[in-house]
């Protein structure tokens, strides 16, 4: 029980660190890409004691307080289901469509949020991040679909363990296809460049970000920390091979290592999407939501279909 | 009636066809050194003349008003000091626009401008004295400047004392600079007239302490 306990806070907080270490690695990219130096790496850290600390908060009611809470628990709790190398709390039960089920739900918390703020900026961003979310949902199910289907099971684990055996998920076509669809939506599910209509800087000055201050603010920073982890956690697990290592005979060492290796897959992801977020303008909402019906649902159908055959 | 004929390029030589590949070239920057100037460890130097702060010959200074007519910003007020027989411009950096006007139609080259520019202060009554000054001689200016090169305003702090109109720079350089400001504007002070008149013999006596 206390084992347990201790697990899960493990997780949490090497999840919450290693997130923010992943902002400070997207900051420092973009910013070596447009030959500028870039904050230090711990500069997000700094970012969300600066914001946790503030005197003013304003509230707009129960909801908006309640929302941004949901938001951070459901991040949470999908990093609880996900297998992290041979550490994890709920990784029997992490089934792939309760993972990206639970990744999706923390943008539904901001939604409630932004929608309770009454601010017409914070409306129309939640309209676009739901348009977004909705277009996403093809290319992803597609995805899932494959998968399942080329393993015979659902459970991550399980999936993280087929790998060990028969090489890397991308290696094989179809899975290969489904997970270019899958890159193109986390794009989507990061809030980057392309597809970050919900947020959209400098056009509708935030999307439903803008009423959020101080300590709001400050847990939805966490909140993004964490379901960067969970993300690029997810893809490398079901996609990458995860981090099993064997090779030791102390088990401290093996975990150690697969947690280095697993790092190691998430940055390789993260570095991808940093770099399609860096040079691709931002796409209008119906040029996004056309795009995501079109080449990734095509390209994660085909993976299905391959799969199955 | 002659014909003229027009170059226009054409369309299809200026239209570029959108590309999916072509934006991912930009990542050939990130392994090339950053173009960043880090300013507090590095700096910068501003052009040779670079429009920055005034400085004023006293002994050339025929207090004229050329520069109070001229200025687009009406920054310059004449102030008439103790010991001089003429006033001197006095100008107010919250309101110069640093298009050195003044220092293009001064007859006698005696208000000139130098390289530093920087000025910064806290949001206090006292600090922000600093932004209206009567400018210093060139020669000290310079050599302020070249000891420090950080192109900052060379008077640290400023004391106006009110009941003897007396007013201190006290220089980055360690040295005061100490005159009596006895009235504003063009007419000189009444109270103050006869003392221009009977000072007369000590024209050169600003009191300039090294």
């Amino acid at each position: 029980m206390i084992e347990t306990v201790l697990k899960a806070l493990f997780i949490l907080l090497y999840a919450t660190f290693v997130g923010f270490m992943f902002m400070g690695i997207i900051r420092i990219v973009t910013a070596r890409i447009h030959r500028r130096v870039g904050p230090p790496i711990y500069q997000p850290i700094l970012d969300t004691i600066k914001l946790l600390s503030k005197k003013s908060n304003i509230t707009h009611g129960l909801i908006y307080d309640f929302g941004i809470l949901y938001a951070v628990g459901a991040t949470i709790l999908a990093v609880m289901f996900i297998p992290l190398g041979s550490i994890g709390v709920l990784r029997a039960y992490g089934d792939l469509v309760l993972i990206t089920f639970l990744l999706e739900i923390p943008m539904l918390g901001i939604m409630f949020a932004a929608m309770s703020s009454g601010n017409p900026y914070a409306g129309i961003g939640a309209q676009r991040a739901l348009l977004t979310m909705l277009a996403i949902q093809v290319p992803l199910g597609f995805a899932i679909v494959a998968l399942a289907e080329y393993y015979g099971t659902f459970s991550t684990y399980q999936i993280v363990m087929a790998q060990q055996v028969s090489g890397w998920s991308i290696a094989h076509l179809p899975l290969l296809l489904a997970a270019i669809a899958y890159d193109l939506v986390l794009q989507a599910m990061f809030g980057k460049e392309p597809f970050d209509i919900m947020i959209a800087p400098g056009e509708i000055s935030l999307g439903p970000m803008v009423e959020f201050g101080g300590k709001h603010m400050g847990l939805l920073n966490i909140q993004h920390a964490i379901a960067l982890f969970a993300e690029t956690l997810f893809f490398s697990n079901i996609f990458l091979g995860g981090g099993v290592v064997t090779a030791f005979s102390s088990s401290v060492l093996n975990t150690i290592a697969s947690l280095g290796v697993l790092l190691v897959k998430q940055i390789a992801v993260l570095l991808v999407a940093t770099f399609m977020a860096a040079i691709f303008p931002r796409f209008t909402i119906d040029q996004a939501a056309k795009f995501y019906w079109k080449w990734p649902t095509i390209i994660a159908a085909l993976g299905a279909i391959l799969a199955s055959l | 009636m002659e014909e003229i004929t027009f170059k226009i390029a054409q369309e299809s030589k200026i239209r570029k066809k959108p590309s999916f590949l072509k934006p991912w070239m930009s990542l050939k920057y990130l392994f090339k050194k950053p173009v960043t100037i880090k300013i507090p460890y590095e700096t910068i130097e501003p052009a040779k003349n670079y429009r920055g702060f005034h400085t004023l010959n006293w002994k050339t200074c025929i207090g004229c008003n050329m520069c109070g007519q001229i200025c687009p910003a009406r920054a310059i007020e004449m102030t008439w000091i103790e010991g001089q027989k003429r006033p001197r411009p006095k100008i107010d950096y919250g309101r110069c626009t640093f298009c050195q006007f003044c220092v293009e139609v001064c007859p006698t080259n005696a208000l000139g401008f130098v390289e530093s520019y920087m000025l910064t202060t806290e949001w206090k009554e006292e600090e922000l004295q600093l932004f209206d000054w009567v400018p210093i001689p060139p020669e000290k200016f310079r050599e302020i400047q070249e000891t420090y090169r950080d192109w900052k305003f060379p008077v640290e702090r400023m004391k106006f004392n009110k009941e003897t109109k007396e007013v201190t720079y006290y220089l980055r350089d360690g040295t005061e600079f100490k005159f009596k400001i006895l009235g504003y504007g063009l007419k000189p002070p009444a109270a103050a007239k006869p003392k221009p008149a009977e000072k007369k013999e000590e024209p050169k006596a600003e009191e300039k302490k090294e």
